[in-house]
């Protein structure tokens, strides 16, 4: 064999090697003539189908939070990896995985047991009302539901099939009409067997790219596993109750005040009766927080160290993609964080309702609020 | 020629003294654990270096984690990357093909003599790393096992499969290093040329996993799957990085070779 055939051959060997992958990546989607109500309604219809399988999700919003904010600002701004299993809404089991270890989610009813392995702790607490966002939140499934919420269909549009995970994926794009939101679309992608969102991308600005992307890269519609689901603290491990979760439940649970029942237009929801109020729906939704001194402070400072931010007579306001991040008063004034998928316009009007609408929570809530606090010392 | 290659490796002062130094760091880990009682920060260090305070039968693979990424690649880089151009720069390779010695065999020769110094001293940092971990670090719970990294418990027969499907992954990988030593020691003259070739393929690697611009090529990268071992200890294992690292490996493997023999086996021989 001479020197060019031995070379020929290696760089046949070249070719082949990366021509399956390429090959197998090429596989068309077979679509279906179905409407985007009815891809809706098929989505809505898969709410209670098991799941389960592996996730990356991407988010490139850098937030400038501290670490009260749990792990938000990785959540939003970096690469997640995810495993999933999913039997019911209130039973499941969802791992993010580290190069070093894992931290997990277990569901089970209204307790959720949180496993930390580099810590050796598992830290329960019943699901609150109001909470920051977790991994779970941020699944193709329990996104895409969010995200399609009180949606009409006028503002949604069929887009191509594609293969996700190795599976058909009817695609769907949904265009919010609301004038507050600072979405310009949502694209998403649901199994064509079953329904489940695969694939979701959230756009601010098309030409940025997706400010965040959360897709399966497995996929499995079968029941998960009993065993798998649940969890047991292993011995030796570090058990504990949280009686609150997060600073979001926190100040729900504490804060005397109560926020008006609707901001820049858009309503309370009903399940935000206390202190932090969720307003809107859908992709338009904002989430007004009241704040002490000491934790308004030191975030004042921050959001006016970021590139950016805008003084405004309302108090410090800064835009990181679609997300809007306004904090009322100023120095070490405690204060109402307003963080939201709306325009600055938006979060400016809605400082300006909580500025004449805020009222003293109601005695019934102080009563409990002051029960949980002695059951917690 | 194989055995004489073998035995040329095992009785080099040189290959004990690289597995010496190899095995001196986690060792010397394990110590100043056992002395402060104090884990990396979660989220930071090799994995399983927190959990061997309470499990020392964990630290092989905390000792993995702390060679696999710098020292063994190395070490590999260096011994396969001497394999040809070593006896080349010493004026040896001449008089050894004038033997009847076909270049292929030789290069398999080559192969199996670097393997083998990969094998020796991934056993020897584990079984180092076992004894000190037993005897410095914590017991762990003989009657519950070891636990998984999702929580559960591992019975020791789970533990010591999984930690040998481990080790034998990151001798895998090392193959790999050794493919891409082997076909730049058939290609420069000097050994410290293929060495240095080969960690340069590595390191730009490594860079290339931190850039987002290079997501398309990341599937693609050497030291991409390298610490996938840490997927055995989920539970259920997480197959699939250690499959795609397998592969990867494998292709790694077969094309270098293979491009190393093309090169080698035509090649001019003047020194």
């Amino acid at each position: 064999m001479t020197s060019f055939n031995r070379w020929c051959a290696v760089a046949l060997l070249v070719l082949l090697v990366a021509a399956v992958p390429i090959g197998v990546r090429a596989i068309p989607a077979h679509d279906e003539r179905v409407s985007a109500a009815d891809l809706l309604a098929r989505i809505r219809a898969s709410g209670d189908h098991p799941y389960s399988g592996y996730v990356e999700s991407r988010g490139a919003l850098e937030l400038p939070v501290a670490d009260r904010f749990t792990d938000i600002g990785a959540l939003l701004g970096e690469q997640t990896r995810m495993r999933v299993w999913w039997a019911a809404d209130h039973r499941w089991r969802v791992d993010k995985l580290l190069v070093s270890g894992e931290t997990d989610l277990v569901q089970r009813g209204t307790l959720t047991t949180e496993w930390s392995y580099e810590q050796n702790e598992a830290r329960r607490s019943a699901d609150p009302d109001i909470r920051l966002p977790r991994t779970a939140d941020l699944l193709p499934p329990a996104l895409a539901d969010r995200l399609l919420q009180d949606v009409d269909e006028s503002e949604l549009t069929r887009l191509d099939a594609r293969r996700v995970a190795g599976r058909d994926a009817l695609g769907l794009r949904l265009r919010p009409a609301a004038p507050q939101s600072s979405i310009d679309h949502v694209d998403l992608w649901a199994d064509r067997e079953t329904g489940i969102p695969l694939r979701v991308e959230v756009y601010g600005d098309p030409a940025a790219g997706p400010a965040l992307t959360s897709a399966f890269r497995d996929f499995s519609a079968a029941d998960p596993d009993p065993a798998t689901v649940d969890f047991s603290p292993p011995a030796g491990a570090e058990v504990s109750y949280d009686n609150v979760l997060d600073i979001a439940d926190a100040a729900n649970q504490y804060a005397p005040v109560v926020p008006p029942d609707t901001l820049a237009g858009l309503a309370k929801s009903p399940s935000a009766d206390r202190a932090v109020g969720v307003y809107g729906s859908g992709v338009t939704r904002i989430l007004a927080l009241p704040m002490r001194g000491r934790e308004a402070g030191p975030l004042r400072e921050q959001l006016l160290t970021t590139v950016g931010v805008r003084t405004a007579r309302a108090g410090s306001l800064l835009s990181v993609g679609p997300l809007g991040v306004l904090l009322t008063g100023a120095g070490d004034d405690g204060g109402w964080l307003v963080v939201g998928t709306v325009t600055q316009e938006t979060l400016l009007a809605a400082a300006r309702d909580l500025a004449t609408g805020v009222r003293p929570v109601p005695d019934a809530h102080i009563r409990h609020s002051l029960t949980r606090l002695r059951v917690d010392r | 020629m194989i055995l004489v290659e073998l035995r040329k490796m095992v009785r080099s002062r040189r290959t004990w003294t690289t597995i010496l130094l190899i095995d001196a760091l986690p060792t010397l880990v394990a110590v100043l654990l056992a002395i402060t009682d104090l884990g990396p920060r979660p989220g930071q260090g090799p994995a399983f270096l927190s959990a061997v305070l309470t499990d020392g039968t964990l630290f092989p693979l905390a000792a993995l984690a702390i060679v696999l990424p710098l020292f063994l690649p190395i070490a590999v880089a260096i011994t396969a990357g001497e394999a040809i151009a070593g006896e080349s720069q010493a004026g040896t390779l001449r008089y050894m093909l004038i033997r009847p010695v076909g270049r292929t065999r030789l290069l398999v020769a080559k192969l199996v003599s670097v393997m083998s110094f990969v094998v020796l001293t991934v056993l020897v940092v584990a079984a180092t790393a076992y004894v000190v971990g037993t005897l410095l670090l914590g017991k762990g719970d003989v009657t519950t096992g070891s636990t998984s990294i999702s929580g559960t418990s591992l019975s020791t027969q789970e533990l010591l499969l999984r930690t040998l499907l481990a080790l034998a992954y990151a001798m895998l990988c090392m193959l790999g290093v050794a493919a891409i030593a082997l076909f730049l020691s058939t290609v420069s003259e000097s050994p410290l040329g293929a060495a240095l070739g080969t960690l340069a393929v590595l390191i730009a690697s490594t860079i290339l996993l931190t850039l987002d611009a290079a997501n398309a090529l990341q599937p693609w990268l050497p030291t991409r799957y390298w610490l996938a071992f840490v997927d055995l200890f989920r539970d259920p294992i997480l197959w699939r990085d250690v499959v795609r690292g397998v592969l990867l490996q494998l292709v790694y493997v077969v094309v270098f070779l293979a491009a190393g023999w093309a090169n080698f086996t035509t090649k001019d021989i003047t020194d």
